[in-house]
């Protein structure tokens, strides 16, 4: 209860300030943020207009579905940035995520390979993706290491392994869970897009539904008032670390039905993960990282790709779309912190 | 002529073609082909290789001339982008599919897919149950060629470094396992183990590593005769790490083609023994023309070669330029 309290004060003194002394700055950030969503709706509705197919359920879902593994990771991300503060050089981030997962899909897919079944596989990935996101969450808040340089360094020890387990090579896998996702539908809706909806669902619920959420965004925000008012910022921000872990996990068993195999290279996906919590924030009003504005960014990534390919542009585009957009964003962001810090 | 007429005298020709080392360019024949109106989706798994590049190339320069829509999807050798593709393509309903290489294991319930929708499928360089037609060259040959050229260029003894990191791939797995029947017959040319590990990216520095700390295990000189890859790109860096090395006696042997390959081998001081070149630019071509046959109601067999000249440093200044003036042609050098 506190911490409502605490957040919702510092929010409305922020307020109070920004209108009396930068009020100019603050309604340019505002143009510049519905901009930036205009933007987004401007590129949706040339497609729904001009891509061919593209409103179609059939495709719609297949968007969900290509976006679930994605989401899944980037609501790891996401979380690690709220708890630890969305600073880039020196707040939360999770650059282990993504070989993480690497890591748990070739767990799962190795151990189904030798014969075990779902149930001791699955809790083998999600054990071995937690750990990892303890090992992260013991660097930085145990030993105090930049986020940055120790997930950094976790990645490397999670690839490591990743290449020790499978010799850099292609771990097939099947089992009645894998077939599940790859086949199962309800409602005319895809089992990996439910995974998504549901993922979704749940994580939104929990950080932005409960006490609990609004805790870590006291965290994340303003650590010395959150200490103040009797949070334990460590415990918090080591839950968003081993939380990203899970998410990894999960994703991994994601990825090994999509792939019917856990395959080398799933460090890949960690610029899209990057670019999908980065993103998200322009649909907060105060440019912070929610889950639904991750879900919107992932959507709107997955989107991207699709339309491109339905309107038979280069795929080379897609990248270099993504990336411009990376750089309105954080330039945005800076600019709306700038605002803030210049106070 | 009737049709199977025509398709052995082709076959010869083609037969007579790889016999005599001639690259021939395929695909030639009088019939009129079209893809007038026709909308075809070409999926790569990646186009950082020459191989890749020429093939994608030639596949869409193909569809283009014979009047066809290209959709052309290339993943980044990513996997999940590949597949995300193909899904989104299957939902478009070209009129038919030609993939290019990947993760068969990855690919396979996708290519299912591709076939429940109705939509024709081909492969270029893939073996799959699932397609039409797979247009590649005679990897059984291949590999057989190059590894009697390097038992042959070793004097039938001697020990041999190999890379073994791509057997998952079906042409890898063909061309080695040749090299391993070839070597039944030629008990003394040895197979070094463990076997070395080629990897994507970073192949060439990789590979370079790899036989520099091999060469210092075994320093004595003629204790390695030669070094085999199933694909020419680490045989850059073996080729660099053997003259860094020092170490002459040793030749490398490779699969592919490359530009800088086939120049190495033209080199008469590079130890680059031998490669058997390929035409990717051809293969990408031929898959189309059988893509359109097909359309067109025409009978298409399972699997199409297009022959492969092996470059070796006897017939290198002879053989290997027709090749550079096509990669040339294409813009890579």
């Amino acid at each position: 209860m506190s911490a409502t309290i605490l957040h919702a004060e510092a929010g409305a003194s922020d307020e109070a300030r920004a209108t009396g002394k930068s009020a100019g700055r603050r309604f340019a950030t505002l143009v510049v943020r519905l901009g930036a969503i205009a933007a987004f709706a401007a590129i949706m509705a040339y497609f729904v207009v001009f891509a061919p197919g593209f409103t179609s359920t059939f495709n719609l879902i297949n968007v969900v579905e290509q976006s679930a593994i994605l989401g899944v990771l980037a609501y790891g991300m996401t979380s690690v940035i709220i708890g630890g503060g969305s600073d880039v050089t020196e707040g939360g981030i999770d650059l282990s995520i993504a070989a993480n997962m690497g890591l748990c899909a070739a767990v799962y897919a190795t151990l189904l390979s030798m014969g075990y079944g779902d149930f001791l596989s699955v809790l083998a990935a999600i054990t071995v993706g937690m750990a990892v996101g303890a090992l992260n969450a013991l660097a930085v808040v145990g030993l105090g290491i930049l986020p940055l340089l120790a997930t950094l360094a976790v990645l490397n020890v999670a690839a490591g392994m990743e290449l020790t387990l499978t010799q850099n090579t292609v771990v097939g896998a099947s089992s009645p869970l894998l077939a599940f996702l790859v086949s199962g539908s309800f409602l005319g809706i895809s089992a990996l897009a439910w995974a998504l909806i549901v993922f979704s669902a749940t994580i939104i619920a929990i950080i932005h539904g409960t006490a609990f959420g609004l805790r870590l965004y006291a965290v994340g925000g303003h650590p010395e008032a959150a200490r103040a008012a009797g949070l334990s910022v460590p415990f918090y921000v080591s839950f968003t670390y081993v939380l990203s872990g899970f998410c990894a996990a999960v994703a991994s068993i994601l990825t090994v039905s999509r792939l019917s195999a856990s395959t080398p290279g799933s460090g890949e996906l960690l610029l899209s993960v990057l670019a999908a919590a980065l993103l998200g924030t322009v649909f907060s009003r105060r440019f912070v990282p929610t889950m639904g504005g991750t879900l919107l960014s992932v959507l709107f990534i997955g989107l991207l790709a699709n339309g491109f390919q339905l309107l038979n542009v280069s795929s080379y585009w897609v990248n270099g779309v993504q990336g411009a957009l990376i750089l309105l964003v954080v330039a945005i962001t800076s600019f709306a912190r700038g605002s803030e810090s210049s106070r | 002529m009737t049709r199977t007429m025509k398709g052995m005298v082709k076959a010869l020709a083609l037969g007579l073609a790889a016999a005599c080392g001639v690259a021939v360019v395929s695909g030639a024949t009088a019939e009129e082909l079209s893809l007038k109106g026709k909308r075809i989706g070409v999926s790569a798994i990646g186009t950082d290789h020459y191989w890749d590049l020429m093939a994608f190339r030639g596949i869409q320069d193909r569809v283009k001339e014979l009047g066809g829509e290209v959709i052309a999807l290339d993943a980044g050798r990513k996997d999940q982008q590949q597949i995300a593709q193909l899904q989104t393509l299957i939902a478009q309903k070209p009129d038919a599919i030609i993939e290019q290489l990947g993760n068969l294991e990855v690919l396979n319930p996708w290519l299912q897919k591709i076939r429940d929708a109705g939509i024709p499928l081909f492969t270029v360089d893939t073996a799959t149950p699932h397609a039409i037609n797979n247009t590649t060259s005679n990897n059984y040959n291949i590999g057989a060629e190059i590894a009697l050229q390097m038992v042959a260029d070793m004097g039938g003894k001697g020990n041999v470094l190999v890379f073994n990191g791509f057997y998952s791939v079906p042409v890898c797995k063909i061309r080695y396992d040749q090299l391993k029947y070839v070597l039944t017959s030629f008990p003394d040319v040895k197979i070094v183990e463990p076997e070395l590990r080629d990897v994507i990216p970073n192949t060439v520095q990789s590979a370079y590593s790899n036989v520099t700390d091999m060469l210092t295990k075994s320093p004595e000189k003629g204790s390695i005769g030669a070094v085999w890859a199933c694909w020419d790109v680490p045989q850059i860096g073996a080729t660099q790490a053997v003259e860094a090395a020092g170490r002459n006696e040793v030749k490398t042997y490779g699969i592919d083609g490359s530009p800088e390959v086939i120049k190495m081998v033209m080199d008469p001081k590079s130890s680059a023994g031998a490669v058997a070149a390929q035409q990717p630019y051809e293969i990408g071509k031929t898959s189309v023309d059988n893509t359109a046959r097909y359309l067109a109601g025409q009978k298409v067999a399972p699997f199409t070669f297009v022959p492969a000249v092996l470059i070796n440093k006897v017939n290198a200044a002879e053989k290997g330029k027709p090749f550079l003036d096509a990669a040339e042609k294409g813009g890579v050098k």
